[in-house]
């Protein structure tokens, strides 16, 4: 998947039919983190506490549960993909970019802790079981990628990805 | 991953002017971002622009800092504004959570 044209806040990309495949897969496993994972404080407790956390969770569901369907939206969406002679054309608003970013990375963060949360380049020995996460998560951080370098977004000089 | 020069940037000390009780006003919160290898760096360093409105030095300062030290304090504020701050940090799946003062 590549950035063709980046214009007024709308992006194209080029994405070959197998990138597309994949996007799919990895979009479908959203959302992967689970609820338990979002905590306010390691520190805090008591009442008041305890209600914060209660309207933390409650805003991150409304927001996975927009997101979830925006998502289907997307999939469903008859001329989302513009079928060319070799590839097909992904049309994005930067809005959709953005909550895309969020979509991937839960994905990509869901997978990581469903994998045993292994330290970078410690992936664990590919199963039938894990093999699935592995995809997810490396999958998601190739769009992560890709959505990230049409942004404009790179480290910066002598700072490379692990 | 090769050292390179940081730049000193502390985090910001925000003040309201509304008419709430002092204590809640007070900037005694401490927001944290804690490190998540799996989290791209290009990543989190755009999370920090989108939610705090920083220029790229200065993302990019506390996206290392998280990377090589494990976390970073990106604001000291009030309990209001650090519960929205860990909202949105949260709404990006990044590991951030907000800590009394000592």
């Amino acid at each position: 998947m590549k950035l063709l044209r980046k214009h007024k806040g709308q992006f194209l990309f080029g994405i070959e039919k197998r990138e597309k495949d994949l996007l799919f897969q990895v979009l479908q496993l959203y959302p992967l983190v689970p609820p338990s994972r979002h905590q306010l404080s390691k520190t805090e407790e008591g009442p008041a506490h305890d209600e914060n956390q209660r309207l933390l969770e409650e805003s991150l569901a409304e927001q996975r549960r927009r997101n979830r369907r925006q998502v289907v939206a997307m999939l469903e969406e008859p001329g989302r993909f513009r079928e060319t002679e070799h590839d097909f054309r992904l049309s994005l608003s930067a809005v959709q970019v953005e909550w895309l970013l969020q979509v991937f990375n839960d994905v990509r963060v869901g997978a990581w802790l469903a994998l045993g949360e292994p330290e970078e380049l410690q992936l664990p020995e590919i199963t039938k079981t894990n093999a699935p996460y592995i995809l997810a998560m490396e999958g998601a951080g190739y769009f992560e990628s890709v959505l990230l370098d049409a942004l404009g977004i790179r480290n910066p000089p002598g700072i490379e990805e692990e | 991953m090769a050292e390179t020069a940081t730049p000193q940037v502390v985090p910001d000390v925000e003040r309201e002017e509304q008419s709430r009780p002092k204590s809640d006003l007070e900037p005694g919160w401490l927001v944290i971002c804690w490190n998540d290898p799996v989290n791209l760096m290009t990543y989190v360093t755009h999370v920090f622009q989108v939610v705090f409105g920083w220029d790229r030095q200065k993302a990019e300062f506390h996206m290392i800092q998280v990377h090589k030290q494990g976390k970073s304090v990106l604001a000291r504020t009030t309990m209001e504004k650090a519960e929205h701050y860990v909202h949105q940090l949260q709404k990006y799946t990044l590991h951030a959570t907000m800590e009394r003062e000592q």
